[in-house]
């Protein structure tokens, strides 16, 4: 049976449209995802609260209402999450604690994922006695009980600052803090890192880039790295869900920075106040919970689309 | 195995010294407690500061400093506590049960609780139980530890009154006037906050590990076998859903350990948490080094065991 | 090949009529086997064949009721020892497997459990079926070791699967499937995961022990080679349908259905040389067809050489054209159904 066609059809024949790259194949499979969806829909509401805080009712430092005997008011009109035990608008500061949460996050995996890429390729790309070490390095982290070391480094950082030039740069603490959370977090990420570099390195494309000549630094940016992207991503969401939670915590704590409008600190100050006031606990609380589960399921959507096989 | 577990534990032990290293210079880059503390009290003179500071071993250099304390420790001397004024080992086994008492129930009923769920999901899978506990376990791994606490107090303690909000005893009358039901009762919440993030972390765990295993050709063998489903689930496919869980039974352990203040903080509860956060508040530096070192070993212990319990199970991994 | 010939007057040990086993996913319904009948017969070897995704695997499997899910049976019947095994519960299931039929599968890495020992894994079967102790079970086990020519019993069931060689993981993948003494074992690809050499060893020992304990097989395979050493009767599977079935002499020497004869034209001959590729392997050009949407007629029309126009619209029955002989090709015969 002859299923050719006759040779004059192939005389028109379309253009073929180039099939769609990974990143347009993941984006479809994220979309039937409904926890990523719903993870990303969280992810860019803290965004907007964040970008949009000056639409916030109240300034977050006005604390009139404490002056007309209006603090620890229950959820109203005027102030529809209430007011906490200082007077403040309990909405207009958890929508100013948006922006600070994000920088928190953000600024924290920024510092983690440059050591971490650059500690996980190093070990990946030399081996031996390097990649050891390496390793060995990355592994002190994780026996270390990171959250008491840093928060003994913050108490000790404040103090030490007492006194110095230092001591005037605003939101030293924050800062402090958020380099510490870096600084801590990229062991995961150069495990990471060196993992896909090593698979990657034996990738039979990679193996042909090398045949045509490409240089080395060619074969690491232009091939490598974006091939490793999807689960760095994948781990960067999850960090920065991590340190906005440890941030938290460690201002819950009252280590954090007191002039800094964060989550953490809004906990610390209304939750002596939790039987009374119950909303200007609970507010942040909800919103603490809403931001890292957003990035939490964003991350778990994005493993599935990037990694159809890993699923069920 | 032999070799392996030396291996393991001289690199462990360089690991415990490398933290103790650090910690102490960075607590002692800051100069003198005593100093700090008493520096601005009237009355107070060079001489008394320099006594107290030889009282807590505060003075010398800081090299000579290290090693005294490092030799002490090893003969389980860890000082004296400028706060209490009592030896820092005591404080360490008084605190450290509260910690403890609070933190093992967690786990274990966790892990019961996490294998009973992940059985049903994975045997049930697709089906809309299953996707009630991923839904479910997702959200329990996502809560923030301490709002859930928070939660919990406002629920139980503030609206319901059924349970007590702060504290791991009564100061008053003990409930039944017994303290071991007046202990209990006080350790409801605490272990429930604990018992949710582990259950919930450990089920999504086991589940996708079961699920994974329940798909391998040695079930469907057993099945072929004629061993009922019970055996085949319980006997062979658990047990090797758990190998990979195990690992993560350290780091949870780990993560609970490490956020003890918090815990802790959330429910008053008088544990070595609480007790390192008054320490690093008032730079009681005997203390933060004793429990730093403390937990630092507990977690190394927990990464060795569960290391030791994965080669012992897996007979693979043995002849490696 | 086996010289004992199928007798039409002996009653089939397994009979397996218009057995429909589909695949419910996401993406629709994968009808994967679709309308298969089949016998065995005591002491006789069936041999299924078909090529990847023929769904000879998934029949195999819904005999014992183990095929995955999303998979369901839908409807047929397995007639064995008195009763439809399609309507046996789980429970029921649990005394046919392993006592009466039992499996012998293709990847014999994959099919022991890697944590527990030989020993463990084959006296545990004992233990649940044979209510033996475990000294007992440990005996027997040893017995059928020995039966399936592994040399020093009593070491190996202390030893663990990743310490076996890929023969002998299948050894004693037979050895699990006859510790009852089964009527019938369904043989999943035995050899496919084996080295060549290997292979025709372990065709020997079930060809031995078929012998010697007068049990019945199913071979399902895609090599061609196998059958014609090991099967008594031969059916061929495509596309989730049997297209002929009879026995092996005659599906050998005269094959009637257009998919068997590619099959049989397919296979490189030793008596013809490929060298200079002149004649060509011959293949089969196409692909099978889709099993969410099969084609409406016979679903081998569209890489038939012998296809008609009525091959797209009819659906060709299992029609009996010489006794034992059934085929299922309207130009050789069959009835069709029209769609």
């Amino acid at each position: 049976m002859d299923t050719h066609p006759p040779s004059a059809a192939l005389a028109i024949v379309p253009p073929q449209r180039r099939p769609p790259g990974i990143w347009r194949q993941g984006w479809f499979r994220f979309r039937r995802n409904r926890g990523g969806m719903l993870g990303l829909g969280l992810v860019c509401l803290v965004t907007l609260t964040a970008l949009l805080c000056w639409l916030a009712p109240y300034d977050p430092n006005d604390q009139s209402a404490m002056l007309h005997g209006a603090a620890r008011a229950a959820p109203s009109w005027a102030h529809l999450l209430g007011t906490d035990r200082n007077g403040y608008d309990v909405l207009s500061r958890v929508m100013y604690g948006a922006p600070t949460a994000l920088a928190v996050g953000i600024g924290a995996m920024v510092i983690a994922a440059v050591i971490g890429v650059i500690i996980g390729g190093v070990a990946g790309y030399f081996g031996g006695l390097v990649d050891e070490a390496l390793m060995r390095f990355a592994e002190f982290f994780l026996v270390v009980p990171v959250f008491i070391v840093i928060l003994a480094v913050v108490r000790l950082f404040g103090i030490m600052v007492v006194g110095t030039r230092l001591e005037s740069i605003p939101h030293l603490n924050l800062m402090a803090i958020i380099a510490l959370l870096g600084l801590f977090g990229w062991p995961p990420i150069a495990r990471m890192a060196r993992a896909e570099f090593l698979r990657l390195r034996q990738a039979e494309f990679v193996e042909a880039a090398v045949c045509i000549g490409t240089t080395k630094r060619d074969i690491l940016l232009r091939h490598i790295l974006p091939n490793a992207l999807p689960s760095l991503i994948v781990l960067i969401a999850l960090g920065i869900g991590g340190a906005i939670l440890a941030e938290a915590m460690v201002s819950f704590l009252g280590f954090g920075d007191p002039k800094a409008v964060s989550w953490g600190q809004l906990l610390y100050f209304n939750y002596e106040a939790l039987k009374v006031a119950p909303w200007a606990s609970l507010s942040p609380g909800v919103a603490i919970f809403l931001t890292v589960l957003g990035f939490n399921l964003l991350a778990d959507g994005l493993t599935d689309a990037f990694n159809p096989r890993l699923r069920q | 195995m032999t070799r392996y577990i030396v291996r393991r534990l001289l690199f462990s032990a360089c690991l415990i010294l490398g933290v103790s290293v650090i910690l102490f210079a960075l607590i002692n880059a800051i100069g003198n407690p005593i100093e700090i503390l008493l520096a601005e009290r009237p009355g107070v003179t060079d001489e008394i500061i320099a006594s107290v500071s030889k009282y807590y071993g505060l003075e010398g250099n800081m090299v000579d400093r290290y090693f005294t304390w490092l030799w002490a420790i090893l003969r389980g001397d860890f000082g004296t506590s400028i706060i209490y004024n009592q030896p820092v080992s005591e404080l360490l086994v008084i605190f450290g049960l509260e910690t403890l008492k609070i933190q093992v129930p967690a786990i274990l009923i966790a892990v019961a609780l996490a294998v009973g769920a992940a059985v049903v999901a994975a045997t049930r899978q697709y089906s809309r139980v299953d996707f009630g506990v991923i839904a479910g376990a997702m959200l329990g791994h996502s809560l923030p530890g301490f709002f859930v606490g928070i939660v919990l107090i406002l629920v139980f303690a503030y609206w319901l009154g059924i349970l007590p909000s702060y504290g791991a005893y009564s100061t008053r009358a003990l409930l039944l006037d017994s303290p071991v039901a007046d202990g209990l009762w006080h350790m409801v919440l605490p272990v429930t906050m604990l018992a949710i993030f582990n259950t919930a972390t450990l089920t999504l765990l086991m589940r996708a590990s079961l699920v994974d295993v329940l798909r391998q050709d040695f079930i469907t063998a057993a099945r072929a076998s004629g061993l009922p489903e019970r055996r085949v689930v319980f006997g062979h496919a658990l047990r090797n859903a758990f190998i990979p869980v195990l690992t993560y039974l350290g780091i949870l352990f780990g993560l609970m350990l490490g956020t003890a203040p918090v815990t802790e903080t959330v429910f008053t509860w008088p544990g070595l948490g609480a007790l390192y956060i008054l320490a690093i508040q008032q730079l009681d530096y005997p203390v933060i080094m004793g429990i730093t070192m403390v937990v630092t070993v507990m977690l190394v212990a927990a990464t060795l065991l569960t290391d030791i319990a994965y080669v012992a199970i897996d007979p693979r991994i043995r002849l490696a | 090949m086996p010289s004992t010939p199928a007798s039409a007057s002996s009653p089939a040990l397994l009979e397996v009529r218009d057995l429909r086993v589909h695949f419910f996913t996401r993406d629709g319904v994968v009808r994967a086997v679709d309308g298969v009948d089949f016998q065995v017969g005591p002491a006789e070897t069936l041999g299924i064949v078909g090529e990847s995704g023929s769904g000879k695997t998934v029949t195999s499997l819904a005999v014992l009721g183990l095929a995955p899910p999303p998979a369901k049976t839908v409807s047929g019947q397995i007639l064995f020892e008195g009763s439809d095994l399609v309507r046996k519960t789980g429970p029921q299931m649990s005394q046919v497997r392993g006592r009466r039929i039992a499996m012998i599968f293709q990847n014999p890495t994959t099919s022991l459990n890697p944590i527990y020992s030989v020993g463990a894994q084959l006296g545990e079967v004992l233990m649940w079926h044979e209510r033996l102790d475990r000294r007992a079970a440990e005996a027997r086990a040893a017995e059928l070791l020995r039966l399936v020519g592994i040399t020093d019993p009593l070491a190996r069931l202390r030893q663990f699967p990743h310490e076996l060689s890929g023969g002998m993981k299948q050894r004693v993948g037979i050895a699990r499937a006859l510790l009852c003494n089964p009527a019938l074992v369904l043989a999943d690809e035995p050899t496919t995961a084996l080295d060549v050499t290997i292979q025709a060893q372990i065709l020997d020992l079930l060809a031995e022990l078929q012998e010697r304990l007068r049990m019945s097989m199913v071979l399902v395979t895609h090599d061609m080679g196998v059958v014609a050493r090991m099967a008594d009767r031969i059916t061929v599977m495509y596309a989730g349908r049997v297209c002929e079935s009879g026995d092996a002499r005659t599906i050998f020497n005269a094959p009637l259905h257009p998919y068997t004869r590619a099959l049989l034209d397919s296979l490189p001959r030793v008596d013809q040389s490929y060298a200079a590729a002149r004649p060509k392997l011959a293949t089969i050009a196409g692909r099978p067809p889709n099993l969410l949407d099969p084609p409406r007629g016979c679903r081998f029309h569209d890489r038939c050489p012998d296809a008609i126009a009525d091959c797209a619209r009819v659906l060709p029955l299992e029609t009996s054209v010489a006794p034992g002989h059934t085929v299922s090709c309207i130009r050789r015969g069959s009835q069709g159904l029209a769609a």
